[in-house]
Order: C-alpha cells, then sequence, then structure tokens
C-alpha cells in the first residue's frame, strides 16, 4: 500500500544529479568531520564524549554543521529559483528547528528533562539535527511533499534522497536503540543520559553512511547495465 | 458466536493451571503459626530433668522458679554482630586457598582461638538463603526457615509475630540492650529495655551505625542493668556494597573492628573475676549474611550463605567434649599455632541461645542444640548447682547427661511444631513424610526412657555403659532433628523444578493455543493484519510484535523491571510516534497524534514523580517538593487550584459521558446509568469537600460524610453494574445498529465503574479518567487513519494489531501513573480504607484489588469495544463487528499472556539471584494476578458484549465451529 501511495508522489527530478565519487566525497567529509570533532576533543581538550559529554557534542556539532550544510547544500532540489547562498541559509534555519524536533521527540520517549540536563539535552539535539533534519533542509527547503516522501514514506529516489533519508533513519533508530542500556544497573558513566544515545546515533549515522553508499553504488551499477 | 465464548474460559482453564503449577513449585509457603512457648510447657514432655532433681535438691526450691526449659549455664550475654561478615574475613588465611588482602584483619579472634580453644571457638555459620539481613534476623532469632510468603505476616509491617528468642528473653525478664542498625527495631517494636537504633538505609554511609554502636557499647559493658546486649554494625556490609570486599575502604573497616574487639574483650576480662561483672558471660562475634566479592548478598552462593560466628567465654570448661560431637577442622595458621573452626547452622542459633540462657525455646525453631556452641556455657558441666550428689561421675558424663536431656527437650518441642504445624497448616508436609518422623522420634523417646532408667540404677555403681548409652541417645536425637531440618528446608526454601517446569510447559502450551485460536477465528471470517490481505504479514503486524517481546525480554533484567514503568512509557511513545509518523502520510489527525504523544509525555512525568518518592535520596525531587511547599505556603490561592482541578476534571468527564450518550439513541437504562454515575461524581465532590478545610460546609458534612458518602458510590456503582447485568439477561431487543449499541454498553460499563475508581483513586482520579478517555480516543481516531483513507472494500477486514498493543502498553502506563508499582509496598493500602474503619477482609480485599487494577485492568478490558465500535458503520452487520471483537479481545490477551510468561521465564532463570525475593517474586505475583484477573474479565466481558449477538448467529451456519472446538478438545 505504501508502495502504490509512493509512486504518485515521484517527484520530477529537477536536482543537480550527484555522481558516485561526490556522494562518497560528501559521506566521507561528514564522517571526517566527526572525526576531526572526536580527535580535537580528545587532543586538544584531551576530554572525552564520557568525561564531558556536553562539551564534546558542542565541538562535534560545531565541527560538523559547516561540513554538512556546505556540502548538502551544494544538490538543492530546486537548483534554479535558489541560489547556494539561501540553501545555506535554510541550513542554519533548520539547525535549531530540527534540534528542537528532536529535543521533543527525547523527552517524549523519556529523556530526562531536569535543569542540569538542559545543556546536554540542547547539544545533543542539535548534533541530532545535523544527521536528521538538516541536510534535507538544506536540499528540500520548503518542498512539503520531498518532506513527506523521505520521512513519511521512506521512499528515496534519487542518489542525494538516498543520502539523506538513510543516515537520518540510521541516527534515530541508533539512538532509540542506545537508550536501552541506559536504566541497567551498571553505574558506569556512559550509562548517563545523553552519552550512550549520542553513541547509538553515531553508529546509526555512521551505518546509514555505508547503506546509503552501497545503495548509490548498487543502483548506478544497475542503470549502467 | 455462542459456541465461540467458551474460548476464553478455555485459555482462562489453562492458564490458572499453569500458574498454580508453577506457584506451587516456587512461591514456598509456610504458615505463621501463632502459639509461643512457655516455661510451664516443659512439664509436659517427656524428658523428666526432675529425676535426679527430686533426688538431690526437692527439697530446697521449687525447680520450676529457678529455672524453666534449661538450667540456665550463662548469665550474660554479648552478641556484636558484624553485618556481611564473611567467613575469611575471621578464620585463618590457611584455611583457604590463597590469602587475600582482606583476611586476617580480625586478629585478635585469631589470637583468642589460638590460645584456648575450649573457651573460644570460631564458627563457620551456615545461613539459609535469602542472605538478606532482615530475613536473616528473622530466621536467627525465630530458629525458622525464611519463605517468601510467610503467611499471615502482615505485608505492610515487618514486626515478627512469630514466637522468637527476643520475645522469650523479654517474657523471661531478661532486659535486652539493642544498638545498631534499626532494623532490629522495626522487627522488635516493643522488646528492648533500651535501644539506640541508627537508619540502616544510606548505604553510603560506612561510619554512623559504627560510631554509634562503639559510643554506646563500651559503656554499657561496666552497668550492670541488662542480661543481653546486642550491638550491631552495619559498615561492613555498606563498605562491600560500595567499594567490594577488596578495597582499603574493608580493609580499615576491618581494623577498626579489631580495635572495637579488643576492647570489648579487656573491659569483659576484666571484670571476668568469680563474683565480677562479667564472671559468667559469653561473647558472641557474628555476621548475619556473608557476601560476595563484589559487596552483593541476598543469593544463595556459598560465599553469600557462609558467615562465622566466634564465641568467648571467660571461664574454663573442665573438659572437652568427645571428639564425635565435634565438627572442627584445625590449621596451623601463619604463626604456627592450631586452630580451629567448627560448623554451625544459623536456624541452630536461637535454640542454643535459649538453653544457654536457660529461656524456653521458640515455638517454631527447628534447629538443634550445638554441642560445642553449648559446651562453651560453663554452667553446662555442672549437671546440677548442688554437684556434690555424684562422685563417681565424670564431668564429660554429666555434660553428656545435661546435653542429652537438652536435646530431649529440644526434639520434644520441635515434634510438637510438626504436629501443630501440620494439623493447622493447609499446605503442610506430606504423610509418609510425617510417619517417617513420628517413627525416629518415638524411637529416640524409647530409648531415653530406658538410658534414665540406667542412669537411676547405676548411679552408684560402676557405669561403663553410661557413657555409650549417652551417645548413642544424643546420636539419636541429632539423627531426629537433622531429619526434621532436612524436610523442612525442602519444603520451606527448594523449589520444586518439576512443577515449575510443568507450569511453563503449560503456560506456552495455552500460547500456542492463544495463537492457534486467533488464527483459526482470524482465517474464518476473512480478517488480515493487512490492507491488502494476501502476505498476512505486515509493518504493524512486525512492529506489534517486535514491541511486545521488546517489553517481555525486558523483564530478563531486574534494572528493566525496576523502571518498568519508563520502559512502556518508551515503547508506548514509540508507538505514538510511528502513528505520528502514519498521520504525517495521510496528512490527518496530526492533532490526534500530538496530543496523544502530549499525554505520554505528561504520563511519563508522572510515572518519574511516582519513582522518586521510591528512592528518599533523590535531591531534586525533595528541592522540588520544598519548593512547592513554600509557594504553596506564600499564597493559599495554589491551595485552591490544587482542590479545585479534580473537580473540573471530575465535571469535564461528567460532561463527556453525557455527551457521548446523547450523541447516540438515548433511552432506556442507558439514561439512568449515566444520571446514577453523575449522582455519584457530585457525592466524590461532597466527600473531598468534607476531607478538605476549605470550605465551611465541611463541618456540616463531617460527622455523615466519612464513611456514608463512599458507601453510597460504592451502592450506586454496584447498582449500576447489577442493573446492566439484568438488562443483559431480560432485555434481548434487537437494535438496528450493533456497533452503536456496543458503544454505548462500552460508555455505560465506563461510567458503572469510574465513580468508584475515581473515589478510590483520591484526587488524581479524575485526572486519571481523563486521560484514560482521552488516550483511549487517540487511539481509536489513530487506528482509524488508514482505515477512513480507503473507501469500503478491504479495510473491513482488516485489523491493524498497533491499536491493540497501544491499549496494553497505555494500561501499563496508567498501572504506574496511578503511583502503584510491582511491590507489595507498591499497594495503596489507604484505599482500601475509604468508607470503612475497621479492617473486614472481604471488602477491602476487593477495594485493594480495584484500586490496584482499576485503570490497568478493569477499565481497559471493559473498554476495549471502544477500539472496535467507532469503526464506522458496517454494512456486514453484528456478527461481523462482533467477531472482529473477539479477536480483538484474543490479541490483547496474547499480549498480556506473552508479558507474564516472559515474567515467568525470567523467574524460573533469576530464582538464585540476589534480588529473587525482593524484586522478581513480587513482580511474579503481580503479574500473575493480573492475568487471571484479565482472563477472568475478557470471559465477563465476552458474556456482557457478545451475548445480544446469539439470535443472529443462529441464523448463520457455523460449520468451522466444530473444527475448532476439535482443535481445543485435543489439548
Amino acid at each position: 500500500m505504501k508502495q502504490k501511495k509512493n509512486k504518485e508522489m515521484a517527484a520530477k527530478p529537477s536536482s543537480k544529479a550527484i555522481s558516485k565519487a561526490e556522494a562518497l566525497a560528501v559521506h566521507l567529509i561528514s564522517g571526517f568531520g566527526l572525526s576531526v570533532a572526536f580527535w580535537v576533543a580528545h587532543n586538544v581538550h584531551s576530554i572525552t564524549l564520557t568525561s564531558h559529554p556536553s562539551h564534546t557534542l558542542c565541538l562535534i556539532w560545531v565541527f560538523e554543521c559547516p561540513a554538512v550544510i556546505l556540502l548538502y547544500s551544494r544538490y538543492r532540489k530546486d537548483h534554479e529559483q535558489c541560489s547556494y547562498f539561501k540553501a545555506v541559509g535554510r541550513g542554519l534555519l533548520g539547525l535549531p528547528a530540527g534540534a528542537l524536533i528532536n529535543a521533543l521527540g527525547a523527552i517524549v520517549l523519556g529523556a530526562p528533562a531536569g535543569i542540569q540536563y538542559l545543556p546536554k539535552t540542547i547539544n545533543w539535539s542539535l548534533v541530532m539535527s545535523l544527521f536528521t533534519i538538516v541536510p534535507a533542509a538544506s536540499v528540500f527547503g520548503s518542498s512539503w511533499t520531498d518532506w513527506q516522501r523521505i520521512f513519511a514514506f521512506t521512499k528515496p529516489i534519487e542518489p542525494v534522497d538516498y543520502m539523506i533519508c538513510l543516515p537520518a533513519h540510521g541516527a534515530v533508530i541508533g539512538a532509540w536503540f542506545g537508550a536501552f542500556p541506559m536504566p541497567l544497573d551498571w553505574e558506569r558513566p556512559w550509562q548517563e543520559w545523553p552519552i550512550c544515545v549520542s553513541y547509538g546515533a553515531i553508529v546509526g549515522y555512521l551505518v546509514g553512511i555505508v547503506a546509503s553508499l552501497g545503495f548509490i553504488l548498487v543502483r548506478q551499477h544497475v542503470k549502467g547495465d | 458466536m455462542g459456541k465461540r465464548i467458551w474460548i476464553p474460559w478455555a485459555i482462562m482453564a489453562l492458564q490458572v493451571v499453569a500458574i498454580l503449577l508453577f506457584t506451587r513449585g516456587f512461591l514456598l509457603t509456610r504458615t505463621e503459626l501463632p502459639f509461643y512457648s512457655n516455661c510451664s510447657d516443659v512439664s509436659q514432655s517427656p524428658c523428666s530433668y526432675s529425676v535426679p532433681e527430686t533426688q538431690n535438691r526437692n527439697d530446697t526450691v521449687d525447680p520450676n522458679q529457678q529455672r524453666c526449659w534449661s538450667k540456665p549455664a550463662v548469665g550474660r550475654l554479648v552478641i556484636i554482630v558484624f553485618d556481611a561478615l564473611r567467613f575469611d574475613f575471621v578464620a585463618p588465611s590457611t584455611f583457604f586457598q590463597e590469602s587475600k588482602p582482606w583476611m586476617d584483619k580480625l586478629k585478635l579472634v585469631q589470637d583468642m582461638a589460638a590460645r584456648n580453644a575450649s573457651t573460644a571457638r570460631i564458627f563457620k555459620a551456615i545461613a539459609d538463603p535469602p542472605t538478606t539481613s532482615l530475613q536473616r534476623l528473622k530466621g536467627l532469632t525465630t530458629g525458622g526457615l525464611p519463605t517468601f510468603i510467610d503467611v499471615g505476616n502482615s505485608f505492610g509491617a515487618p514486626a515478627i509475630v512469630e514466637d522468637n528468642l527476643i520475645h522469650q528473653l523479654a517474657k523471661n525478664g531478661k532486659r535486652v540492650v539493642m544498638m545498631g542498625d534499626d532494623t532490629w527495631t522495626q522487627l522488635f517494636p516493643r522488646h528492648f529495655e533500651k535501644s539506640f537504633p541508627y537508619p540502616s538505609f544510606n548505604v553510603r554511609d560506612l561510619d554512623t551505625v559504627d560510631n554509634g554502636c562503639i559510643e554506646h557499647l563500651l559503656p554499657f559493658l561496666y552497668q550492670e542493668d541488662w542480661d543481653v546486649l546486642i550491638a550491631h554494625f552495619l559498615g561492613v556490609d555498606h563498605a562491600g556494597h560500595i567499594f567490594g570486599v577488596d578495597s582499603m575502604q574493608m580493609i580499615e573497616k576491618l581494623e577498626q573492628y579489631n580495635n572495637v574487639l579488643l576492647k570489648v574483650v579487656e573491659a569483659l576480662e576484666r571484670q571476668s573475676a568469680p563474683g565480677g561483672l562479667h564472671e559468667n558471660t559469653l561473647l558472641l562475634v557474628m555476621g548475619d549474611h556473608g557476601q560476595t566479592v563484589n559487596g552483593d548478598h541476598g543469593g544463595g552462593s556459598s560465599e553469600e550463605v557462609e558467615t562465622s560466628l566466634f564465641a568467648v567465654s571467660f571461664k574454663n570448661p573442665p573438659s572437652s567434649i568427645p571428639s564425635e560431637f565435634d565438627t572442627s577442622s584445625c590449621e596451623l595458621d601463619l604463626d604456627g599455632r592450631n586452630i580451629c573452626a567448627s560448623s554451625i547452622q544459623q536456624l541452630d542459633f536461637a535454640v542454643t541461645i535459649s538453653a544457654l540462657l536457660g529461656i524456653p525455646f521458640p515455638f517454631g525453631s527447628i534447629g538443634r542444640v550445638n554441642p560445642q556452641l553449648y559446651a562453651l556455657g560453663v554452667g553446662t558441666w555442672n549437671f546440677e548447682d548442688g554437684v556434690g550428689n555424684s562422685q563417681n561421675q565424670s564431668k564429660l558424663e554429666q555434660w553428656m547427661l545435661n546435653y542429652a536431656n537438652v536435646l530431649c527437650t529440644n526434639s520434644w518441642q520441635v515434634k510438637r511444631y510438626i504436629d501443630i504445624y501440620s494439623a493447622s497448616s493447609v499446605i503442610g508436609f506430606s504423610h509418609e513424610d510425617l510417619l517417617h518422623i513420628a517413627d525416629m522420634y518415638a524411637k529416640a523417646e524409647e530409648r531415653w526412657s530406658l538410658t534414665t532408667k540406667k542412669v537411676l540404677s547405676h548411679e552408684k555403681e560402676s557405669h561403663n555403659e553410661l557413657l555409650p548409652a549417652l551417645k548413642r541417645q544424643i546420636n539419636l536425637y541429632s539423627d531426629f532433628l537433622a531429619s526434621v531440618a532436612e524436610l523442612a528446608r525442602s519444603k520451606w526454601t527448594e523449589f520444586n523444578l518439576k512443577m515449575m517446569g510443568a507450569g511453563l510447559g503449560i503456560m506456552l502450551i495455552s500460547l500456542l493455543v492463544h495463537f492457534l485460536a486467533i488464527k483459526k477465528v482470524k482465517e474464518e471470517y476473512g480478517f488480515s493484519f493487512t490492507s491488502s490481505g494476501d502476505s498476512g504479514i505486515s509493518f504493524s503486524l512486525i512492529f506489534s510484535c517486535f514491541m511486545v517481546v521488546m517489553r517481555a525480554c525486558s523483564f530478563l533484567s531486574n534494572s528493566f523491571i525496576l523502571e518498568e514503568g519508563k520502559v512502556a512509557c518508551f515503547l508506548l511513545a514509540t508507538t505514538g510516534l510511528i502513528k505520528m509518523r502514519y498521520s504525517i502520510m495521510k496528512k490527518k489527525m496530526i492533532l490526534e497524534a500530538l496530543v496523544f504523544l502530549l499525554l505520554i509525555t505528561i504520563c511519563r512525568f508522572t510515572i518519574e514523580v511516582g519513582l522518586s518518592k521510591l528512592a528518599p535520596s533523590s535531591e531534586i525531587i525533595n528541592a522540588y517538593l520544598s519548593w512547592m511547599l513554600r509557594i504553596t505556603a506564600g499564597f493559599p490561592v495554589w491551595n485552591i487550584v490544587a482542590e479545585v482541578i479534580p473537580a473540573v476534571s471530575l465535571i469535564l468527564l461528567a460532561f463527556l459521558l453525557r455527551k457521548a450518550i446523547t450523541g447516540s439513541s438515548s433511552e432506556g437504562i442507558w439514561k439512568y446509568i449515566i444520571m446514577g454515575t453523575n449522582i455519584s461524581y457530585i457525592l466524590i465532590a461532597m466527600h473531598w469537600a468534607s476531607e478538605s478545610n476549605i470550605f465551611n460546609l465541611a463541618e456540616v458534612l463531617k460527622g455523615i460524610g466519612r464513611n456514608y458518602i463512599p458507601r453510597l458510590i460504592y451502592a450506586i456503582g454496584f447498582g449500576q453494574l447489577l442493573l446492566l447485568a439484568f438488562n443483559q439477561l431480560f432485555n434481548k431487543g434487537t437494535s438496528s445498529d450493533c456497533s452503536k449499541v456496543l458503544y454505548i454498553k462500552t460508555v455505560a460499563m465506563f461510567s458503572a465503574w469510574s465513580s468508584t475508581l475515581i473515589l478510590l483513586l483520591g484526587k488524581q482520579g479524575p485526572w486519571i479518567a481523563l486521560a484514560f478517555v482521552i488516550g483511549g480516543y487517540c487511539i481509536m481516531r489513530l487506528d482509524n487513519i488508514e482505515l477512513d483513507a480507503k473507501d469500503g472494500g478491504s479495510w473491513n477486514t482488516m485489523l491493524d494489531p498497533i491499536p491493540v498493543t497501544q491499549w496494553s502498553l497505555f494500561a501499563v502506563c496508567l498501572f504506574f501513573c496511578t503511583g502503584h508499582w510491582c511491590a507489595f509496598d507498591g499497594l495503596r493500602y489507604g484505599a482500601a480504607f475509604i468508607g470503612f474503619d475497621d479492617f473486614i477482609l472481604v471488602p477491602q480485599a476487593i477495594l485493594l484489588t480495584m484500586d490496584t487494577f482499576g485503570f490497568s485492568l478493569i477499565l481497559p478490558i471493559f473498554g476495549l469495544p471502544f477500539l472496535v465500535a467507532r469503526l464506522g458503520q458496517t454494512e456486514k452487520g453484528k456478527k461481523f463487528v462482533l467477531t472482529r471483537l473477539s479477536l480483538v479481545y484474543m490479541i490483547y490477551g496474547l499480549i498480556m499472556a506473552t508479558s507474564v510468561t516472559a515474567t515467568i521465564i525470567c523467574v524460573t532463570m533469576h530464582r538464585r539471584h540476589l534480588m529473587v525475593w525482593g524484586l522478581f517474586a513480587p513482580k511474579f505475583v503481580f503479574d500473575v494476578a493480573g492475568l487471571i484477573l484479565t482472563d477472568i474479565l475478557v470471559c465477563l466481558a465476552s458474556h456482557y458484549y457478545f451475548s445480544q449477538v446469539e439470535d443472529d448467529a443462529l441464523q448463520d451456519p457455523f460449520t468451522k465451529d466444530n473444527a475448532l472446538q476439535d482443535l481445543f478438545t485435543k489439548k
């Protein structure tokens, strides 16, 4: 039933096509941003996600933010009407909006809402926003049908759809599973909110990246044949 | 359809059998007897201790006034309890394979044991699990075995009602002084002459209890206004919990204890000269249980059950006991000294101490007087105070005679307990076991009469035969006592794995039957879980199964059980988010999805506040509460708001009910039922008004209001239910629209139950009821998202399992929202006393059940037709709607049964777990009670909702019913 619905909604391809190499580069750079953030946290500030979750998450989004926004804005859908800078602006707008959505979702699911958790929650949701909402905001802008297609129907068509859809879903599902160890009584520091959830989200995001690359390769391979 | 109604009954029967079997194997029960031993009882025993006495001292004093069951052998007793004292803390490291840093720290104990083995002795004391302090103290003082359910014990108060050592001490005029762990004062609230309790809750605090003990202990050793002194130190236990055994803190604690013991022994020795304060004092240093290297205890592993007991008397006994009774093993310690360690069961503690102090043995004790510990009491070496009677009797013989006599009394007391227990208890011992025991006792008894004769006749002659005869006698008694203890252990503390396995097996079969029944009915009527109806497996089915399995798996860990409410909320929120996704997909009912998510969030915070009340250490909540209190103090407006909000939600609820009924055909009894509910709501408001002190009318109502208003509300509710039942029986009027009738019936049922449940829940009641209605509405609306989108056709036969899953998760959330949790202290006893001042078992049990399961079982199950009724008017008629309803009921039942089965499996796996009695067993009891109640309610609901269709059913030939019936009769 989903498939039937989705066929009607298939968007007309209007954006710049994305090649295998470009997709690889985009994903590599976003992955690189993550690792640079961790490297800086570890070597410059000598902190880890477990010891200073708020600070480290802040570093992650600071490093990841330009990479994601600048890269994804290049593949904006409405190429003709929308300038590159407008797309960057959309991405910047999407950052707090997506953070709000993620934070609300986390609180519905049971994230602690006390004042002392506020900085952690804010930084975590900014990171999550970069994984999920921001790329879509840069690429799709206010095109509701595209948003619906990616996030409600999970029906990616073009390579850039895969690049948005799979890592985003991966990050959310990873974060969901990452919450599981939290109630256990192992009394490890990483069981605190939002450390293991962040680890789960990052792992899910990376898996999503690999999956998206795989899909793009397979698809282009099939098309080439 | 009439035939279909037996399906829930069949499933219920299977589940009840399974649960009964499993419970018989798992929950060991023992009835607490309300009897107490008295001094005068001993005259009924065959152990005529007075045989030699009548000859010697009959003229001087009445023996019963001097001594009771046995001759007091010890004047004063100092018991120092070190909580969680492992055996290897006390015994020399040479006893163990390798030396660990925490060994050999209690040097003093080893020195004393090495210096004189006949006055100081190390025992390995073996505890019976569960090895938690409270259970162990209970076991130590009653001499009985702990079980999960001590029938007759009131769940709330832990005070021991059985006969016990402390009770006997107090009754026989011994002055008991207690200091340290406040568990003692909880167990024995009125027994102590003086007590210095310190809170045992704060595990992180290593010193408060210990310092308090030390502060009081030493001065008391120089006072003479006590007979028994108990000092319970907690530091080692706490250090183990926090830092583990292999830690600096633990070693520091042990060294501190060594110093304390040094001072205590010095004080006692200084006063132990003849005529001194401690001339005849026995010092016991003991643990109540052991601990693992990680500091855990509660389970039955050897590290946890092996604790130690160190006993010193400050007088030399004249001889040592025969080697047959000496179970000790000896090793050279690091300094090359010979140190012996004997073994004792904690079960034997109460009776041995009673024998030493000369007080009656606790009625329910099944222990045996331990020979080595008994021999430490110097008094036991003299048969009578006027020793001179028989110079030809060696000291050893005197002791043996004395010991045999005590064992005789001991055996008689145990036999009396077993007899009375099996006569009065429902679940007693088997007949063969009892016969075997009686036989052993009779043999020992017979021998005893021979032996005593021998003692009399051989008194003045050579008595070469006396010693062997006494030994045989002692062995006979010991065998008898050992077999009683073994029998009691197997009945009271060992799991019956076969029964548990059988129960689990039947439970799994019932799940399979449940599943097959759903499948059968589904296929019979062409329902499917997908809209297209081809594959039979859809995302929603997989997702629901995943959620149910997730929840079931979460019971495998104790932490998840502790946080069960949050886990349920998490899963419910996930389903809510998935539904949100659907509604975005269809661009419909986004508002409902949002409201539902908001509701879940509110539920979640309610649960968290409820949970934080459990943990008193939660600082944020305390701060928050005090902040709230300050606000309320500042502005009386808040008080009024707190009073008004429940009233507003009550009015809202009444309005909703009225609206629900007027929207449909409001005729006949439905109108009266809603009216009755409205009156009840007004009465509830009046009841609350009478309890609060804002309104002045409170004074007027106070006299009549307190008990009569609640009772009136119960009566109205009961009347409404009766009315509904009668309507069901006699009014078979055929209605045009089955869906609508179903809807009205559901509303009527809800309104009939709601008033009572709201009253029981108190001020939070209206809001919870409102949440229930809103949540149910949202689930129902969201269920219809896809259905409305399609036009006719396939949705009629589509059955989405997600709403049912949501419904059950929502019910679980409401259970925790209403301030319950799966433990006996999670029961809200206060609810049972609304409308009643005195304790009357039956009504209060019913009220408590209704309060506990009201919003988590009763309302959700009776409200389940809500999911079906508003589905839209189908063309296919009653039969169709009702089949759908029965499917929904079966799926709901299956979800419940799955989670209970998971609990059962987890309880089986964790039966030796540390928390089995603290966490898993209460959870099991709650789940099992909930499942049986669910089954009953599903059956009742089936009768209530389905019977009207019988006329219809006759028109449709149900040929396949027979096949289904065959399927079931095979089982």
